[in-house]
């Protein structure tokens, strides 16, 4: 298939470092902070970013599908993730070092733990609140409890780096019409 | 398996000879440098199955805290502060407030959250986030939450009954240690001479007089015994037998009935309970950690301690430290890689075929093998070492009367080993900046003194057996294995390892080491230890032929 032409719509409120592998259609939304040295490649199919996300240091961002990528808002990706799922809802967090495949579409409120790899073969949806965690990917449902306070640690997370990061860091411009290499 | 140099202890032996090394059980008394201890004044290593141990301190892995040891019972060896285990995941639970009364879109502005939070406070574990409200834990402040549980521990059924029968145990013990005080002393074991007074305490305590349980003495019949005996009321359990056992059908019914795996509590999710815990994942509890002791080691026949570590908790260094590393050389043992023997030119007869393996994958049966001894020198003084392959114990005629053949072959090793016969020098250990400038001495000193014969004797075999190399504490020897023709199994011999060093008398540094002779200076000291030299197994001699021959 043809590669996607390269074609970055960051909203003015998106932090995102001039650091970053970008590659074709990418779309990111208000507040969302994208750290230096993570990748994005939109190989396939377009990937929509929405509000409020943090993407860390060489998190891996891919859309292998046609369809387009959609992740929702105040998703926390840390150090070194991959994710390749299709969806992504709101409020999850992926782990350092996680792998999520893209037969796994991810809901809200999931927790991906840290190194765990989350790889079926057949297509799959993981409910709210599923935590996975620990070396054998064990899973068990989230109560919710202090659901409220993790969302506001991560909007003062998010609030934080907005602030910092542009101190440190040269930002990428939205409405760039970048030329891939 | 790459080779391996184990030191010996004999404290699992009558004599000081180790055990022939092909017997499956000698490996208990060999054992890793590093394990070992050296008593000073017994002159003698010490391993950690002939030490006596001692409490030394209580502590919290998590939190640090120093538990003094009179709390440390009645706490039930737990931490009591706010340091909880997962019992999910067993990960450090942490105590979090609970989320404020719900907005209506669900994301309420980040003012309404405050610093305090509000109760119920409940644990929450954020590895796997289980959270204790999950079980009907929660608290209302998020202080003294231990004392809370330790309460809810207390009331287990199994934890009760156990109060119960110490409690009903108590006067009887009470009325026995009295009167065993007011009898003789018992003597039968009190004269053993290396009892500390805890094994000495736990011991009196053993051969007490117990009401109901006989007692070794050479009169049983006492006339103590028969009072308090009469006096001991039948114990009543809280709960009948009969109740259990409806319980454990309980169980069998849970089972039949499950669904998912993760209904049942996994054996590690149960195993650091102090009490039998129900087999429903939903009812496991959050657990107080348990806490870790500190310990020192004792020599067993002097009583002096070998290793004390520090009362702190935070600390990881040691107030004594007797390790047998800093006492005895530390030997390495290596089997030359095939390069290495090309270069050398000590494999000429070698074919070529089996060379790229051989080293690396093991002995062929037939071969000859250079292998080469590094031996570090741990001490300030400079040594002299002397190297033997144990002679083999002959074996008792009486059990090889019948069965004789077989027996002699397997007691015979399939394999000879050539070591340097004569001693030879390791250089005095010393801080590393003290060799920049003498450490070509030291080669050409040696050289020139002692060694003239043995390179002689050296390059006649090819220089493979005697010293290949001296630089700073180290000395590098070579030996060498003969393997039979039809031998299998491992390559493994006992060596005895002899070392003469100078006692505190100070002598001029060139003198002592103009002559090297360990029996005219009488500051000389000598240590013998035995070693375990294991340098892998044999590869049997058929498959060597496959490849070799055609």
């Amino acid at each position: 298939m043809a590669p996607l032409r390269d074609k970055f719509t960051i909203h003015s409120k998106a932090v995102v470092c001039q650091d970053v592998e970008l590659k074709g259609d990418i779309t990111i939304g208000s507040g969302t902070i994208v750290h230096p040295k993570a990748t994005i490649f939109a190989i396939a199919g377009p990937i929509v970013i929405g509000t409020g996300c943090i993407i860390e240091e060489s998190a891996i961002i891919v859309n292998r599908r046609k369809e387009v990528m959609r992740i929702g808002d105040d998703n926390l990706f840390e150090i070194g993730c991959r994710v390749e799922s299709p969806t992504v809802g709101n409020f999850n967090t992926i782990s350092t070092r996680a792998r999520v495949h893209h037969t796994v579409r991810i809901s809200s409120y999931c927790v991906i733990g840290a190194g765990c790899l989350v790889v079926p073969t057949e297509d799959e949806v993981l409910d709210e609140y599923t935590v996975i965690y620990g070396p054998a990917a064990d899973r068990r449902t989230w109560s919710g409890r202090g659901k409220v306070q993790e969302a506001d640690l991560r909007r003062k997370h998010a609030e934080y780096l907005r602030e910092t990061l542009p101190k440190f860091n040269r930002l990428r411009r939205g409405e760039a019409h970048g030329h891939g290499a | 398996m790459s080779p391996s140099v184990d030191y010996h202890c004999h404290c699992l032996a009558s004599n000081s000879a180790p055990p022939p090394p092909h017997l499956p059980s000698s490996s208990y008394s060999f054992h890793p440098l590093h394990e070992l201890f050296f008593c000073e004044e017994c002159d003698a290593v010490r391993c950690n199955r002939c030490v006596s141990v001692e409490v030394s301190g209580y502590y919290c892995p998590n939190c640090l805290f120093e538990v003094p040891s009179a709390s440390v019972r009645a706490e039930k060896n737990r931490c009591a502060r706010n340091c909880f285990m997962c019992p999910n995941c067993r990960n450090t639970l942490s105590v979090v407030p609970s989320d404020p009364p719900d907005m209506d879109d669900g994301r309420s502005p980040s003012a309404a959250v405050s610093a305090v939070g509000e109760p119920p406070f409940f644990l929450y574990c954020n590895h796997c986030r289980w959270d204790s409200a999950e079980v009907d834990i929660t608290f209302e402040k998020p202080t003294g939450l231990a004392a809370q549980l330790q309460k809810y521990e207390d009331s287990a059924p199994d934890s009760l009954e156990f109060e119960r029968l110490k409690e009903h145990f108590e006067p009887f013990l009470r009325a026995s240690s009295s009167s065993a005080l007011a009898g003789p002393p018992p003597t039968a074991h009190s004269h053993h001479p290396h009892v500390n007074p805890i094994t000495a305490a736990a011991s009196s305590a053993l051969a007490r007089d117990i009401p109901g349980v006989g007692k070794y003495t050479p009169h049983p019949r006492g006339r103590r015994d028969k009072g308090p005996r009469d006096d001991m009321v039948e114990y009543r359990s809280r709960v009948e037998v009969g109740g259990s056992s409806t319980m454990g059908e309980a169980d069998v019914e849970f089972m039949r009935h499950i669904e998912e795996v993760s209904e049942v509590a996994a054996l590690e999710q149960r195993w650091a309970n102090s009490w039998a815990t129900s087999l429903h994942t939903s009812d496991l509890k959050p657990l107080r950690i348990p806490l870790h002791s500190k310990k020192s080691k004792r020599c067993p026949t002097c009583r002096h301690i070998l290793i004390k570590p520090e009362q702190k908790a935070q600390s990881v260094r040691y107030k004594i430290k007797l390790v047998a590393a800093n006492y005895l050389p530390s030997i390495k043992v290596a089997l030359p890689q095939p390069m290495d023997l090309v270069r050398r030119g000590a494999q000429a007869a070698r074919p070529p075929g089996g060379e790229g393996n051989s080293g690396a994958n093991g002995l062929h049966a037939g071969d000859t093998y250079p292998f080469t001894l590094s031996l570090t020198n741990p001490l300030y003084d400079p040594i002299q070492v002397r190297l033997s392959v144990q002679r083999q114990i002959p074996p008792a005629s009486t059990t090889v009367a019948s069965d004789a053949a077989p027996v002699e072959k397997s007691r015979r090793p399939p394999f000879a080993v050539s070591l340097p016969s004569s001693a030879f020098p390791i250089a005095a250990f010393a801080e590393a900046w003290e060799y920049e400038d003498d450490e070509d001495m030291f080669g050409v000193d040696d050289d020139e003194f002692g060694f003239e014969a043995r390179e002689k004797e050296g390059k006649a075999k090819n220089k493979t057996v005697g010293v290949l190399e001296k630089r700073a504490n180290v000395t590098v020897v070579g030996g060498e294995v003969v393997i039979g023709k039809d031998a299998k199994g491992e390559v493994k011999f006992n060596m005895l390892v002899s070392y003469t060093y100078r006692s505190d008398d100070p002598l001029p540094e060139d003198d002592v080491r103009g002559t090297p002779s360990r029996t005219k200076a009488p500051e000389m000291k000598t240590f013998s230890f035995y070693t375990v030299v294991n340098l892998g197994s044999i590869v049997p001699r058929q498959e060597t032929k496959m490849d070799t021959d055609p």
